[in-house]
């Protein structure tokens, strides 16, 4: 009793950084940063999965932890690095549609009502870890969405749909653990595909206008057109 | 309870005596990180001796509260640590005086006649001093509420006695996420509110970059003496809150007995000291703000803190 | 088997285009092999569907029944003429053909994932699959590699991919609620089989951002915003595959969870479905009026349809959802005519604005007559397909008494009519002042623009057009330039029309000589408009391209076009049984 005791406020803990890093990932002013808090978030994600999997054993939760721990704190980057080496090393700062302070107000009005949103499915689910889990893994998919529409910049803009995906993964370890391994295995590759994909995709936005301010190009509508 | 008057003044003495050791500490720690010799541990103490054996100068365009200050920001810390557990884990005789956020408010009293004593003079560099200080102040204000209200709605309680216990019984209770995030949150408003490195630059000289140094410039004689003093002791009584009821509830005296309580001493001073090595560490590898990137950084330390807020209501 | 075939040939084709000792000599005929021989297979496939009612190739993982098959066969038959399209169309738009493999490479991955949609049976696999869909396609839209080109491809990737994750936790929500209701397994008949017994609670919201999430992908309103950049920045080929089935192919799977949904949420369903198809048919409908680029009038209309469909899938009942089949099936077909057709009015003049291509008729009857036929179509006039799916769909929701809801539609698909009309109309006819722009002016002078110089003397531009016809250019040219000084150029070019008829019938005959003429004398002009700040080339001008019956479209165009009217043109008057069947049994699957 005291052991799983221990293993849900851990749970709690592991998903209150997952939280703080994805705050983290809308504070921080620098594509580097940006990328830190993102790698940090998937180890939260992997240590919630491990946390939940191991008493009683889940093989399918320890396999998930595995394979996040693989994938996004090492082949992402790895993959990036490759596609874009000069966005990913640099430390300059990212551009904001927002102040930061102000981003930052409206993600904590976020994940509150993110939280508020939840309540019954939380009290649908009834265990203790989805009280933590639902919530925050929903905050999370909703404060990655809220990243990619105020950064200006190509890079940060995949990390927020990345996180995307780690809210979802993150929110779907605790209430359905029995998930077949192969959905977790194709989503992962398909986080890679996605990363080659948009990389590429920067390169060539690089390439083409010397900059990878996505948020500059703005001549598709139908006011300029003519 | 003739015991509980000696040990709450005990601790009041334990905070004036060693507050100048911890500001030296700091000190010759960085200077080491940076690789020199640095000062003499012990140099805080000279200096306010030094201070107090020279004239002063006040200012004949000044009024009371310039002389009043000094007075105001040695007694403030002094009456917060009757209030807060700094050697006992049970309450002593003057406890029931105030809860924390008395203690906030008695700390704040304190900071607002420093500022009105920079305003006071003529000096260009206090009144600049003195409105940056509020533009901390008024960042860190909301954070050091949430944190105050998260504590109390967690704990049920503001006495912080009471909430010391919270985090340590069960032990599992210690790693509640609420719990984790709030000392984060606090963390930083010690950096901001002690004037510490991304906010502040204790050890600047350069009186256009300063914000808390630069509201102290006409001070000289004992009067500058009691407003270093004051200022040390402000930053330790900060860090025994922080260890003693947020963070490490541990090694505190929990019965009465002279020994015990005599023993707590060195376990919070070396509690104190592991806190300033961290303290240090932060402050080397970090880098000045500038000023209104400050808001950058409250503003983390808000979210965390209200974060933690949430987490709990999550957790519950 | 077959149906592991549809999949894998694809695929194969793809990896034979990526090898560069295959694919930079035979990428093209490898794609023209591997899709025609998709279509025959999903020919075969859909007889069995038809026949046997559901093709199973693995239990519970790859399977295909007649909703499945319909959008199969969708997918290969547009996708067997897009490949065709690209023989003719690709080499000419390509600045460097030495990369013309990476698109053939890419246009086989991005049929492989758009068949990947329908045969398979698990919502979860089905996610990826509409991932791929966006992953694989990305990389065609931003295949021109200009600006614009890379910002459509970005906002598609970065919108859809958002679309997806939502999608993502609502897929995971559903498992969870059938989880709750009891497992099974995670397939679309394991889910059926549970459905009353889901929780509402969660099925709503995971109905809900499966419905917003892919919703951004088939272009709803809220988040059809990257829908009319990708659509009109991506080759011609790869418009008609993208606006015609990628967009149908994601909402079926959005359709295939509405009998999911139903038991346990009631009514619910169908009012989300109709709030989102109104609004998508009106706003798509009102934004269809101001655009300024006939690629974009197609992107808007491609919104609409999809809200159309929703509607008819809103309205309930079993003639709606025939409705709604028989619309799939009408936009698929006449949406890729339309990018057809707009891709060779693109070839021939090199514009995109609608404003400076007139008299498209007297240039090319075939591509004149495409896009007219093409607009009628795709507006919903009498003997084309969308008409019969528009009214067979305002009809169902007459009979289910949905009044209000079918008013609306009703309105929003007339405004939608005379916006594609009235755009269209002006590039097709408008003869000899269109002439004279065609010619030698690559966009017309507003008001503003053609003040000052012109106003000296005679342009050169007017004075080209009207040589053939040898008419004293002094005062009439000058008569000319006042008109459309004074006049917005719609009403100009009524008036310069008035004159040319009166200079004779002949104008039209005497065109090649006048094309002859022009490409002698039109380098002064050419400069001189560009000293205007009017910064591309009189494209028309170009010698590659003769006026006439096909004006110099390349004959996979032209064949392609004659192919896609085939459709476009019989199932209006004429539907055959096999195909109803089809289409009525897959109107029963979202039946329930």
């Amino acid at each position: 009793m005291a052991g799983e005791s221990f293993l849900y406020q851990f749970n709690a803990l592991t998903g209150g950084l997952f939280l703080l890093c994805t705050f983290g990932m809308v504070a921080t002013r620098q594509v580097q940063g940006c990328m830190r808090f993102f790698i940090l978030q998937s180890l939260f994600l992997a240590a919630s999965a491990f946390l939940l999997g191991i008493h009683p054993v889940l093989w399918g939760l320890l396999a998930v932890a595995a394979i996040n721990v693989v994938n996004k704190p090492i082949l992402v980057p790895w993959l990036l690095r490759r596609t874009i080496p000069e966005e990913i090393h640099t430390r300059r700062e990212i551009s904001q549609v927002l102040n930061i302070p102000a981003a930052l107000l409206l993600a904590l009005a976020i994940a509150v009502g993110a939280y508020f949103l939840t309540l019954p499915w939380v009290n649908l689910a009834g265990t203790s870890a989805a009280g933590v889990n639902i919530p925050i893994g929903l905050a999370a998919l909703l404060l990655g969405a809220f990243t990619l529409t105020v950064r200006r910049e190509a890079v940060p803009q995949l990390l927020g749909l990345l996180a995307m995906e780690n809210g979802a993964f993150f929110t779907s370890i605790a209430i359905a653990p029995e998930l077949h391994l192969l959905v977790e295995l194709i989503v992962a590759f398909d986080v890679l595909i996605a990363v080659f994909v948009i990389g590429v995709l920067t390169r060539a936005i690089h390439k083409q206008i010397g900059t990878t301010q996505v948020g500059a190009l703005a001549a598709l509508r139908e006011e300029s057109s003519r | 309870m003739t015991s509980h008057i000696l040990f709450n003044l005990l601790q009041v003495a334990v905070v004036m005596a060693f507050a100048p050791l911890l500001a030296g500490v700091t000190n010759r720690l960085k200077e080491v990180i940076q690789s020199k010799h640095g000062p003499n541990i012990l140099q805080p103490y000279w200096d306010i001796w030094k201070l107090f054996h020279k004239d002063e100068v006040i200012s004949d365009q000044s009024s009371w509260i310039f002389r009043f200050t000094p007075y105001l920001v040695f007694i403030t810390p002094l009456f917060v640590t009757l209030l807060i557990p700094v050697l006992t884990s049970y309450p002593l005789f003057f406890a029931f005086m105030g809860d924390m956020l008395g203690a906030g408010f008695v700390l704040a009293l304190g900071g607002f006649f420093f500022t009105l004593a920079a305003v006071d003079t003529a000096n260009p560099y206090g009144p600049m001093g003195a409105s940056r200080t509020r533009l901390v102040g008024f960042l860190a204000e909301p954070v050091f509420m949430i944190v105050f209200f998260t504590v109390s709605f967690i704990a049920g309680s503001t006495i912080p006695y009471i909430v010391q216990q919270q985090w340590v019984q069960p032990l599992s209770r210690f790693f509640e996420p609420a719990h984790v995030l709030i000392i984060l949150a606090f963390f930083i408003l010690i950096l901001a509110e002690g004037g510490r490195i991304p906010v502040d630059n204790p050890s600047g000289h350069f009186e256009l970059a300063m914000i808390d140094e630069s509201k102290g410039l006409e001070y000289s004689g004992p009067a500058a003496a009691l407003m270093k003093w004051g200022g040390e002791m402000k930053l330790f009584v900060l860090i025994c809150v922080f260890l003693n009821v947020l963070f490490t509830p541990w090694g505190l005296a929990s019965t009465t007995a002279v020994s015990d309580v005599l023993l707590a001493i060195p376990l919070v001073l070396f509690k104190i000291l592991i806190f300033v090595v961290v303290l240090v560490i932060v402050e080397s590898s970090l880098a000045k703000l500038r000023l209104f990137r400050i808001s950058e950084f409250l503003g983390v330390a808000f979210i965390t803190s209200v974060a933690a807020m949430i987490m709990w209501l999550f957790a519950m | 088997m077959t149906v592991f075939a549809i999949v894998l040939l694809p695929l194969l084709a793809a990896v034979l285009c990526w090898i560069p000792a295959v694919g930079k000599r035979a990428a093209a005929p490898v794609t023209f092999v591997s899709s025609a021989g998709l279509l025959a297979l999903t020919i075969h496939v859909t007889a069995r569907v038809v026949v046997l009612g559901k093709v199973v190739a693995l239990a519970n993982w790859v399977e295909v029944d007649s909703f499945g098959a319909l959008i199969l066969l969708l997918v290969s038959s547009v996708g067997v003429l897009a490949c065709i399209y690209s023989l003719g169309y690709m080499p000419k738009m390509t600045h460097d053909s030495s990369i013309l493999h990476h698109y053939y490479g890419n246009f086989n991955l991005f049929i492989f994932s758009m068949v990947l949609v329908p045969v398979v049976v698990s919502p979860s696999i089905e996610w990826l699959a509409v991932e791929f869909t966006t992953l694989l396609s990305v990389l065609l839209v931003g295949f021109e590699s200009n600006s614009e080109a890379l910002e459509a491809a970005w906002k598609y990737a970065v919108l859809t991919l958002t679309g997806a994750a939502i999608a993502l936790f609502g897929f995971l929500l559903l498992f969870w609620a059938m989880q709750k209701g009891g497992g099974g397994s995670y397939t679309w008949a394991g889910l059926a089989a549970v459905a009353a017994k889901m929780p509402p609670v969660v099925l709503k919201t995971a109905f809900l951002m499966i419905l917003v999430g892919f919703g951004a992908k088939v272009g709803l309103v809220p988040l059809h915003t990257w829908l009319p950049d990708a659509h009109s920045q991506a080759p011609t080929p790869i418009c008609a595959l993208l606006s015609g089935v990628e967009t149908t192919a994601v909402l079926y799977v959005i359709l295939r969870l509405m009998p999911i949904v139903r038991p346990a949420l009631g009514g619910a369903i169908e009012r989300w479905a109709l709030i989102f198809g109104l609004l998508s048919v009106g706003v798509a409908a009102f934004l269809l009026i101001q655009v300024h680029d006939y690629k974009r009038l197609f992107a808007y209309s491609t919104v609409e349809h999809m809200g159309i469909i929703l509607t008819a899938a809103g309205f309930g009942g079993a003639a709606a959802h025939y409705g709604a089949m028989y619309q799939i099936l009408a936009h698929a077909a006449t949406k890729s005519f339309c990018f057809f057709a707009a891709g060779a009015v693109l070839l021939l003049t090199g514009e995109r604005d609608i404003a400076s291509i007139r008299g498209l008729m007297q240039r090319s009857r075939v591509a004149g007559s495409a896009l007219l036929v093409g607009a009628l179509a795709i507006a919903g006039a009498p003997p084309f397909v969308v008409f019969l799916g528009e009214f067979l769909i305002l009809r169902a929701g007459l009979s289910e008494g949905r009044y209000v809801a079918v008013g609306l539609l009703a309105v929003f698909l007339v405004v939608a009519f005379f916006g594609i009309l009235l755009h269209v109309n002006r590039m097709v006819f408008s003869r000899v002042a269109g002439e004279a722009r065609v010619l030698t002016e690559p966009e017309p002078p507003t008001g503003e623009e053609i003040e000052g110089e012109e106003r000296l003397g005679s342009p050169p531009w007017i004075s080209v057009s009207l040589t053939p016809v040898e008419r004293p250019t002094g005062t009439a040219s000058a008569h000319l330039a006042e008109a459309l000084e004074a006049m917005p150029s719609p009403t100009a070019s009524q008036v310069v029309r008035a004159e040319g008829h009166s200079s004779g019938p002949g104008a039209s005959e005497a065109h090649p000589a006048s094309l002859e003429a022009s490409s002698a004398s039109s380098s002064p002009s050419s400069v001189r408009t560009r000293t205007d700040g009017l910064s591309a080339p009189p494209v028309v001008a170009d010698p590659k391209f003769p006026s006439g019956f096909a004006g110099g479209l390349p004959w996979p165009c032209v064949l392609t076009l004659l192919l896609a009217a085939i459709p476009v043109v019989v199932f209006g008057v004429y539907v055959p049984h096999p195909l109803y069947e089809l289409l009525s049994r897959a109107a029963a699957v979202i039946g329930g």
